[in-house]
């Protein structure tokens, strides 16, 4: 949490007059009492007519200074909260986007999103009422009891009494409330799981006829909900009559003392008054802070979240060499991997290397590692051993920008972003002219969808939703080939497409003129048969490697995928 | 106002419990209206006793005694009504929130998917969370402060009248400020709520498209450049929230001003009161804490008034999502008896099926098929040419617009959705795992089936081996999206639900698409075994993994354009060979 405050050092003068201009206020608040007793005692009683004026004016004139104390504070308040939100989410922002693969692995997009949106806006909220509340809530009940000892000893001794029971009474409730509100929010959790996991299953419950069962289970989990909820509010509605019942035996309490010490003459009548009053300002303020409490309990935890992202160190870094020419392509040396999270191997002993325009297919059952395989040669993840080449150099020597733009990638799940076809291919290059992004078009196979879109400027939604699969995946092999990339890596990014579009996609790929040095990983044989090299890969480890017909006599993992693919007797 | 009526029905199985409500609420603003008064009182005794002797201050004191005696009791009443009254608001509350989410959960399961499919699931969720969660936010304090606000509003009138008509007339017509004053800071500050809700939103799609796929960004090394983008747009949220935020705190001080202008009003004119005789001190005590209650509801109200309002715009939205059409299930009424009775055979025709999922672009036109019992049928095509939509309209997700399609004799129209669903055994690419035990979700295929067939089943289609593995084998608890099992283990455990199931009819939709051809190998074994003498529909891309179908169909652009089986379509050297040579061919 302390590091988050480094966001707020461009407010610090705002910081310091929020508080103080809502201490002001609250010191003309606690000045009221005053001003009714003086009324009472000086202007009624002694029958002064000019006194009543005096204190009507004072009355007025209090609350308009507490106005404009009270804006000003909201004013400062407002401005270094969302300043402090907004500069928090910029440095949150590159941060994340600062991440290595594996540190995005371990953390999850889901979480990432929350800390940047929820989180953040309710730390903005928490500084905002950290501001505006912290400092005048407990201003005012000590205020308010200090006043009393100022007038009367005794009287302030019962202040004292009913300010630390009703402290215990106010924040033990709370605490239960935080407790079982804790309960429900799992509990409604549930049902929310519930809910999505029927629209998302919708077909299969439909198709089991399992609609009742389903309607039942949810009934039971909506009945433990509506339990938790009534437990809950139960308790925290049970604030109220107590405190309430505290206070006014506290105001009984006080009159009866006082009414003793009128008899004895040793005060007047307008002094009960301003007790009374005192008393009754007490309460609210109390319970404001014990909500402000709940709420920066809340706060923090979110801040401690946030800050918990700053402190993930990216486990890569960069080195600073960009090329340099040489006839290998890629060259693997001895190379395994095991995720950080994983205690097994995912690739072991890896070596191989693969010449300048070769195309090479990678082939293997799903979890064999492939794409573990191709993600290690842009970098994306670091070899727990061995070496990883990219034209004779160590892949960890580059600069990020500098192996990232050598190595074109088309991942399994295409992914396209908001804005236009053009806005989408444009990260691959953003000098590309138009011819560039008709060829790159063609070549990928989707000259028709950007056609039936009505050209490269066509639209696209959030997650390219108005696209089919087959033809995101199009798409993005287009966007990958207007980069022009040294390697280009296809991770079963074909999938999708049927046979024949597949099949001019490798004749495109073939023929493009700047001779990219191709790596293609697939499940289907058809896709990789004609490839210069074939590694095949079979639980982390290369069982096979060489061309198509050698394979299909010294590789008994790579014959029967084929077999299980081409072979007449299977159906 | 409709919406109020229907709330108010859900409500209506429960009015004694709100007529009980509605009266502690009367005893407890009534019994706590009545404290300052008492106080009052005492506090005048008290200047009884500053001027009396000594003889009458023993009488005085016990006068003083009693009142205060008096106090307890009414506070201890108000308090027990209070806590009462809100029990009863929280059981009435829950209890219409849960019928509420009941009613949509079912509803969920009635709905034509044309609706689910069109509609984000999200937002379905976010009806049946959080709208219904403000919805009850607003009932609860839409019961609690309401009518006690309504009360406490006219009980303090009344008694300031009985008291001092001047002050209270004073006091009627000064309060309403407190209101104009709120109205209008709202009035101005919802165009820039709306701005920030509207930025903010821009920025979240920003945050989750670029988060969300993180790693592809990195790939283009985008980084930069998605930051700019942030910046921009975070910039414009800066400048609308401060607005924003600073004018909606405006309210807070501003409505206390009012009541700090009233206050003085009530002592200005109280004083002179009581400097004329007309007034006793204690009694100007009493309109001071009556002056200051008085304004309260108010503030309370005009709060309450927007979260209702809230509440209200949050009902709306749930009933209309409740009062959406649901699918009419047979148009025959009973079909109970015939089709239980009936010995399926698995016969399917389809005459002159048309169907769009959008009325301007007709899809699937003029299709006839005629499946005898036993028959396998492929169903092959380029991406996007109708084989799902076909698999959609025999089970019915969809309904189709003309034509018929019938089964052994029956049209699937005059039969109930169940009837016809359970004649058939579904297998689809995305695979969907159910929050429960690996056991319990294999069981979803039979009602009633024991652990052993389950296992048997689950043995058949080679699943066994790796559910052996889980930690507690078959009774590993799966989460919702199956997380820790891969996309085919995934899938296997949904082939074994049908395997269990053994059904008279199979429709895989690619289900073998996320499993290596190795372990697909095995798998059809399996599935060959269960496809004897069954009806089959088989959709997949594989070429080979159908080519032992008796009927192939080729649908292109929702027509079938090819029918017959391997060897003939071969033969034919239509679109079915181009697409199966497509595999050979040197690249």
């Amino acid at each position: 949490m302390k590091r988050l405050l480094v966001f707020l050092k461009d407010y610090k003068k705002e910081c310091v007059l929020a508080p103080l201009f809502k201490m002001l206020e609250a010191s003309f608040e606690l000045f009221v009492p005053l001003v009714i007793a003086y009324l009472i005692d000086k202007g009624i009683v002694a029958g002064q007519k000019g006194v009543i004026l005096k204190a009507f004016a004072l009355l007025i004139a209090l609350g308009f200074i507490g106005l404009i104390a009270s804006v000003t504070a909201q004013f400062f308040s407002a401005k270094a909260a969302v300043g402090f939100a907004t500069g928090l989410r910029h440095a949150l922002f590159e941060k994340l986007l600062s991440l290595g693969f594996p540190e995005i692995d371990k953390l999850g997009t889901g979480a990432m999103i929350t800390r940047m949106t929820s989180d953040v806006n309710q730390l903005q909220n928490g500084v905002n009422m950290f501001l505006r509340l912290f400092l005048r809530s407990p201003f005012v009940v000590f205020g308010a009891m200090i006043m009393a000892f100022t007038i009367d000893f005794d009287s302030a001794l019962i202040f004292l009494v009913v300010i630390i029971a009703l402290s215990f009474v106010v924040f033990g409730l709370m605490a239960i409330n935080v407790r079982q509100v804790k309960n429900v929010q799992s509990k409604l959790e549930n049902v929310l799981i519930s809910t999505r996991e029927n629209l998302k299953g919708v077909r299969v419950i439909r198709a089991f006829c399992k609609e009742k069962e389903e309607s039942n289970e949810f009934e039971s989990e909506n009945a433990a909900l509506t339990k938790a909820l009534n437990r809950a509010g139960n308790i925290s509605a049970l604030m109220n009559p107590l405190t309430y019942v505290m206070i006014n035996c506290a105001i009984i309490l006080l009159i009866h003392t006082d009414a003793l010490k009128v008899a004895q003459g040793t005060m007047s009548q307008g002094t009960v008054v301003a007790l009374y009053n005192y008393m009754s300002q007490i309460l609210v303020e109390l319970i404001k802070l014990a909500n402000l409490i709940v709420l920066l309990n809340k706060t923090l935890a979110c801040g401690n979240r946030v800050s918990s992202v700053f402190d993930i160190e990216v486990s890569q870094t960069e080195g600073d060499k960009t090329s340099k020419d040489c006839d290998e392509a890629i060259r693997f040396e001895h190379v395994s991997l095991t995720y950080p999270e994983s205690s097994e191997e995912t690739l072991s002993d890896i070596s191989f290397c693969v010449n300048k325009g070769e195309t090479v297919g990678i082939i293997g059952g799903t979890g064999s590692g492939k794409s573990s395989l191709v993600h290690l040669i842009p970098r994306f993840y670091d070899a727990t051993n061995g070496t990883v080449y990219v034209d004779g150099i160590d892949v960890k020597e580059y600069t990020f920008e500098g192996i990232r733009k050598k190595v074109g990638i088309v991942m399994q799940k295409a992914i396209l972003f908001k804005g236009s076809i053009r806005s989408n291919m444009r990260w691959a290059n953003e000098k590309a002219s138009d011819d560039e992004y008709l060829k790159a078009v063609s070549d990928a196979q989707a000259k028709e969808v950007v056609d039936q879109k009505g050209g490269i400027d066509g639209d696209v939604e959030p997650g390219g939703k108005n696209y089919s699969g087959g033809q995101r995946q199009r798409l993005s092999i287009a966007r990958t080939l207007l980069g022009k990339p040294e390697i280009l890596i296809l991770d079963d990014s074909s999938s999708a497409l049927d046979y024949l579009t597949d099949l001019n996609l490798r004749k495109a790929i073939k023929a493009l003129e700047y001779k990219p040095t191709v790596l293609v990983v697939s499940q289907r044989t058809a896709s990789i048969m004609h490839a210069d090299k074939i590694i095949v890969l079979d639980d982390g480890h290369v069982v096979g490697m060489g061309k198509h017909d050698e394979l299909l006599k010294t590789c008994d993992v790579y014959k029967e995928i084929y077999d299980s693919q081409y072979s007449e007797e299977v159906g | 106002m409709k919406t109020l009526k229907r709330t108010l029905r859900y409500i209506k199985k429960q009015i004694w419990l709100m007529v009980l409500s509605m009266l502690l609420a009367a005893g407890a603003s009534i019994s706590a209206l009545f404290i300052p008064i008492m106080i009052g009182n005492a506090i005048d005794v008290i200047a009884d006793i500053e001027k009396a002797g000594a003889v009458e201050v023993v009488g005085l004191m016990f006068v003083v005694v009693v009142l205060l005696g008096k106090t307890v009791a009414a506070v201890l009443v108000s308090a027990v009504c209070q806590q009462l009254m809100s029990i009863i608001n929280n059981k009435v509350t829950y209890r219409v929130v849960r019928d509420i989410r009941n009613e949509a959960f079912s509803k969920i399961q009635k709905l034509p998917l044309k609706y689910l499919d069109s509609r984000p699931a999200g937002e379905t969720v976010s009806n049946m969370i959080s709208d219904v969660e403000q919805f009850a936010d607003g009932m609860l304090l839409g019961f609690s402060q309401f009518f006690t606000g309504v009360i406490t509003i006219f009980g303090t009138l009344g008694l300031m009248l009985s008291i001092n008509v001047r002050v209270a007339l004073l006091v009627l017509v000064l309060t309403p400020m407190s209101f104009l004053v709120a109205r209008f800071i709202s009035k101005h500050t919802y165009e820039m709520f709306k701005l920030q809700s509207v930025t903010r939103g821009e920025q979240t799609a920003l945050i989750d498209e670029i988060i969300g796929n993180e790693k592809v960004v990195k790939s283009f090394c985008h980084e930069e450049e998605a930051l700019m983008t942030f910046d921009e747009i975070n910039a414009r949220l800066k400048e609308c929230s401060q607005k924003a935020v600073f004018y909606s705190s405006l309210t807070n001080p501003c409505t206390r001003f009012v009541n700090a202008v009233v206050y003085a009003v009530v002592a200005l004119a109280g004083g002179f009161s009581v400097w004329t005789g007309a007034l006793s001190v204690g009694m100007l005590s009493t309109l001071l804490c009556y002056a200051n209650q008085y304004t309260k509801p108010f503030n309370e109200i005009t709060g309450v008034i927007t979260e209702l309002q809230n509440a209200i715009a949050c009902a709306d939205r749930i009933f209309a999502f409740l009062d959406e059409d649901t699918e009419k299930d047979s148009r025959v009424l009973d079909d109970v008896k015939d089709n239980e009775v009936h010995k399926i055979e698995g016969h399917i025709v389809m005459n002159n099926v048309r169907f769009a999922y959008d009325p301007k672009k007709p899809l699937i036109e003029d299709l006839n098929l005629d499946v005898r019992p036993g028959q396998n049928v492929a169903i092959v095509g380029p991406t996007g040419c109708g084989k799902t939509t076909l698999i959609n309209l025999l089970m019915r997700f969809y309904d189709i617009v003309d034509g018929e399609i019938i089964i052994d004799g029956k049209e699937i129209r005059d039969m109930r959705r169940h009837t016809l669903r359970s004649k058939f055994g579904m297998v689809l690419q995305d695979t969907w795992i159910k929050e429960a035990t690996v056991l319990e979700n294999i069981l979803i295929g039979k009602k009633g089936a024991t652990r052993e067939e389950a296992i048997e089943a689950a043995k058949a289609v080679h699943a066994h081996s790796f559910i052996k593995r889980l930690p507690k084998g078959y009774d590993t608890v799966l989460d919702e999206d199956g997380s820790g099992l891969s996309a085919g283990q995934k899938q296997l455990l949904c082939i074994a639900r049908v395997m269990l199931m053994q059904p008279p009819m199979l429709i895989l939709d690619e289900a073998t698409s996320n499993i290596d051809t190795r372990t697909e190998l095995i798998i059809s074994r399996a599935f060959n075994k269960l496809m004897e003498n069954r009806t089959s529909f088989v959709v997949a891309h594989r070429l080979s993994t159908i080519k032992n179908a008796d009927i192939i169909l080729v649908m292109k652009d929702g027509h079938i354009i090819e029918q017959g089986d391997h060897a003939s379509l071969i033969q034919k050297g239509g679109f079915y060979k181009q697409l199966y040579m497509s595999q050979y061919r040197q690249a």
